[in-house]
C-alpha cells in the first residue's frame, strides 16, 4: 500500500465498518479516513472523521469529493435488518443506496480503488449446485430469494462501473457468513438457541468465516490492487449437524416450511429474532466457495478453517451460557463415567 | 479419555481381544468362550458379566465421539465414521444378495486422480455406484473412498440429500467432476443418467448415449485415466416394466417404475431382486496422449467418449455371458 491514502468507508456503524476503521487506523500509510452512516459508530474511533448521511440520499454525491478520497470501501450492504433499518428498509439501501454511492465516485475525481462488501449469497442455496462456487459462477443458479436479487443486482451496478473507469481498480469480496463470540448476527443468535431447530431431513455443508478473518480480509484487499469478485471464505466446510454437536446443543428438527416461522415464533422471546429467506435456505441447503483466488491473488490466509471458527465461537460463548446442558452427549458422558 | 480399570484376573489368563464390535454380542461370546474354556454356564456368565462394562465402554465411546462431533468432514462433506458405519449393509448386499464377482480391481490407479465410468441401471437408488465402491473397499490392495455423481434431484430430497452427502457422493456436473479431480481424487459416474436407469427391462445391458460427453472433456482437462467399468445384475434388481409419468410429474422425480412388485407389494415392492452380479474394471484409458487442444475440440471428446463407451458395452457383453443365468 502506497502512503497517504486517504480512505471513505460507508456503512461506519456496522461491525464491519467499524471494525475496518480501527484496523486502518493503526497503519500509518493511511492519512485520513472518513466514515459515512446514519448513525455514529459504537465503537471507539481515535482519527475516523464521522460524516452523517445518509447513503440513499444524493446529498453523497455533494459529500464524497470533499474527502478527497482515494479509496471508498463500501461495508453498508446490509444482510440483516440492524436497530433503526428495518427489513423493509434494506432493499432501498443496498440497491438504491449503492446506486447513489456509484453517483458520488463518479464526482470524486480522486477515486482510484473501489472495493465493496458484498455476499456470496449471490450464488444461491441450491441441493444440487456445485459443492464449490468459483467466481466465475455467480448468477448460474435462479435467483429466489429477495437478497440474492439485491446482491446480484448491485454487484452489476460495481461492474458497470468498473467498465466505465478502468483507471479505478475495483474489487468485490463475496463474504460468507460470519461468526464470532461477540457478533450480533441472525445466525450466531440462532445457534446460541439453548435448543435449536433445524430443517427435517436437511444437514446443510456450511462455512462460517471468522468475524476476525472477514475483517482482515476486507483490510487486505484495500491494500491490493486485485479487481473483480473474489470470495471471502475459509478453508474446508463443516456440517450443521457436526456444529450442533460441537456445540452440545440439542436440536428439534421441523419440517422446513415450517423452520422459517418456527424460530421468528420460538426463537424471538430468547433472542434468536427472526432469519431471513436467504439465511433459511443456507440453513436447508447450505453452500460453499472455493476460496483459492483469495489466498492467491489477494494473498490473504485466514487464520480459523470452518471448524476452528466453529470451535472458537463455541469456547467463547460457553462461558456465557445460560440453564443446563441438554445435550445426550453431556448427561450419557457422565452416566457413563467417561469423558467431560 | 477412559480411567484405566484393573480386569478381574481369570482362572484361564487373559481373555483373547475382543473384536470391535456390539457389546451384546462381545457378552455372548465371552459366555462362550468360559464354557468351552471349561466353567460352568453360571459362572461363565459371571465372568462374561464382569467384562460386560468395558465392551459397553467401547461402544459408548464410539457413540459418544459422534455426539460430540469429533469426527472429520472433509470439504466435499464426505464423513468417513458414518461412510463406515453403513458400511455393513453394503457389504450383505454385496457378499449374500448378489454375491458380486469383482474383477480387475486393480485397474483402479491406487492413488493420484482418476475417473471411473460405469453403465447405469437399478431405478433411481444408486446401487451400482456403491456396490463399486464395496468392490474397491473389499478387494483393492490399496482401497480409497471414492465419490460418486449422484443425479441432482437426490440432492434437493429430505433425508437422502444428505444420506448422499456423507457417504461420498456429490450432485452431478461438470464443476464438481472437475473440482474433485483437481484434488486428486476417485471419482465415479455414470454418463448414461436417468436415461440409463429410466429404460425398460427389454432394453437391458443396452447402453443410452453418453450425454454430451461432459465426461471426457473432463478427463482431457485434467489429464485423469478413465477406468471403463462395466455393472452386470443391476438392471434386474427393479425390472422396469411400465411408468406412471402422472406421478412423477407431482413428485418432481425423474421418473416412477412400475416393477413385477412394485407397487403390488408397496413398501416391500422396493426391496430389490436377488440377482447375480459380476463387475469388471477394465483398463485404464489414459487421455494425456491427445493434444492439449482436446478438451475444446469436440470430434476428440465424442471419439473418447465413444471410444469409452464401445469398451463398456462390450465389456457388458463379455460379463453377460460368463454370468450365465440371471438370479442363480
Amino acid at each position: 500500500m502506497a502512503p497517504g491514502r486517504r480512505i471513505a468507508i460507508t456503512g461506519i456503524s456496522t461491525h464491519w465498518g467499524a471494525e475496518l476503521a480501527r484496523a486502518l487506523e493503526r497503519d500509518p500509510r493511511v492519512d485520513y479516513i472518513a466514515g459515512i452512516d446514519t448513525e455514529p459508530p459504537d465503537a471507539d474511533l481515535e482519527r475516523t472523521d464521522f460524516i452523517e448521511a445518509d447513503i440513499r440520499s444524493p446529498r453523497l454525491a455533494r459529500l464524497l469529493p470533499v474527502t478527497e478520497a482515494d479509496t471508498v470501501v463500501h461495508c453498508g450492504i446490509l444482510w440483516y435488518p440492524q436497530p433503526g433499518k428495518p427489513v423493509r428498509a434494506l432493499h432501498d439501501i443496498n440497491v438504491i443506496g449503492t446506486l447513489q454511492l456509484l453517483a458520488a465516485c463518479e464526482r470524486t475525481p480522486t477515486l482510484e480503488r473501489v472495493v465493496v462488501r458484498s455476499s456470496a449469497a449471490i450464488y444461491g442455496c441450491e441441493g444440487a449446485s456445485p459443492l464449490l462456487f468459483t467466481e466465475d459462477l455467480a448468477r448460474r443458479l435462479p435467483l429466489r430469494t429477495r437478497f440474492q436479487r439485491d446482491v446480484s443486482e448491485l454487484e452489476g451496478y460495481f461492474d458497470n462501473f468498473a467498465r466505465r473507469h478502468p483507471d479505478v481498480s475495483c474489487c468485490t469480496l463475496r463474504h460468507q457468513p460470519e461468526i464470532a463470540a461477540g457478533l450480533d448476527a441472525p445466525i450466531v443468535r440462532y445457534l446460541g438457541l439453548p435448543v435449536v431447530p433445524t430443517q427435517l431431513g436437511y444437514d446443510p455443508r456450511l462455512q462460517f468465516m471468522h468475524a476476525d478473518d472477514a475483517t482482515a480480509a476486507l483490510a487486505a484487499a484495500v491494500g491490493s490492487e486485485v479487481r473483480g469478485p473474489v470470495n471471502v471464505a475459509p478453508d474446508g466446510a463443516i456440517s450443521l449437524s457436526r456444529i450442533l454437536r460441537l456445540a452440545r446443543r440439542p436440536t428439534i428438527p421441523v419440517p422446513h416450511s415450517l423452520f422459517g416461522p418456527a424460530v421468528e415464533r420460538f426463537g424471538g422471546p430468547l433472542g434468536a429474532g427472526p432469519l431471513l429467506a436467504a439465511a433459511v435456505r443456507l440453513l436447508r441447503f447450505g453452500r460453499g466457495v472455493d476460496n483459492t483466488r483469495m489466498r492467491r491473488e489477494l494473498g490473504f490466509e485466514p487464520r480459523y478453517d470452518a471448524v476452528a471458527a466453529v470451535r472458537d465461537l463455541i469456547a467463547k460463548a460457553d462461558s456465557r451460557r445460560l440453564g443446563p446442558r441438554l445435550h445426550p452427549a453431556s448427561w450419557l458422558g457422565r452416566a457413563a463415567g467417561i469423558g467431560a | 479419555m477412559t480411567a484405566e480399570r484393573s480386569r478381574p484376573a481369570g482362572r484361564f489368563g487373559p481373555p483373547p481381544p475382543a473384536p470391535q464390535g456390539d457389546a451384546l454380542t462381545d457378552l455372548l461370546r465371552q459366555v462362550r468362550l468360559g464354557i468351552e474354556g471349561g466353567l460352568d454356564p453360571m459362572a461363565a456368565a459371571q465372568r462374561a458379566a464382569g467384562d460386560f462394562p468395558h465392551a459397553v465402554t467401547g461402544t459408548m465411546e464410539r457413540l459418544l465421539r459422534r455426539l460430540r462431533g469429533d469426527y472429520r468432514e472433509d470439504r466435499w462433506g464426505f464423513d468417513e465414521d458414518f461412510a463406515e458405519a453403513v458400511f455393513p449393509l453394503f457389504e450383505f448386499l454385496y457378499e449374500v444378495w448378489w454375491r458380486v464377482d469383482a474383477e480387475g480391481v486393480r485397474n483402479v490407479p491406487a492413488d493420484g486422480r482418476a475417473l471411473l465410468v460405469a453403465n447405469h441401471a437399478g431405478s433411481v437408488f444408486p446401487f451400482d455406484a456403491s456396490m463399486m465402491t464395496v468392490a474397491l473397499m473389499k478387494q483393492h490392495p490399496l482401497p480409497r473412498w471414492p465419490r460418486f455423481m449422484v443425479l441432482d434431484w437426490a440432492f434437493t430430497l429430505p433425508f437422502v440429500s444428505a444420506f448422499m452427502r456423507r457417504v461420498g457422493g456429490v450432485p452431478a456436473n461438470p464443476h464438481n467432476a472437475r473440482a474433485l479431480l483437481e484434488a486428486d481424487e476417485l471419482v465415479t459416474l455414470f454418463p448414461e443418467g436417468v436415461k440409463g436407469t429410466g429404460k425398460p427391462f427389454s432394453e437391458r445391458y443396452r447402453l443410452r448415449r453418453f450425454g454430451r460427453g461432459g465426461f471426457a472433456e473432463v478427463a482431457l482437462r485434467t489429464g485423469a485415466p478413465i477406468v471403463p467399468v462395466a455393472v452386470v445384475g443391476s438392471e434386474e434388481i427393479y425390472p422396469k416394466l411400465a411408468e406412471a409419468p402422472g406421478i412423477a410429474r407431482a413428485i418432481g422425480a425423474p421418473f416412477v417404475p412400475i416393477t413385477p412388485t412394485f407397487p403390488l407389494l408397496g413398501p416391500l415392492g422396493l426391496v430389490p431382486l436377488p440377482s447375480k452380479w459380476r463387475i469388471e474394471f477394465g483398463e485404464p484409458i489414459d487421455p494425456s496422449g491427445l493434444p492439449p487442444g482436446a478438451a475444446d475440440d469436440r470430434s476428440a471428446v465424442f471419439d473418447l467418449s465413444e471410444r469409452v463407451r464401445e469398451t463398456i458395452q462390450a465389456s457388458l457383453y463379455r460379463n453377460l455371458v460368463k454370468r450365465g443365468s440371471a438370479f442363480l
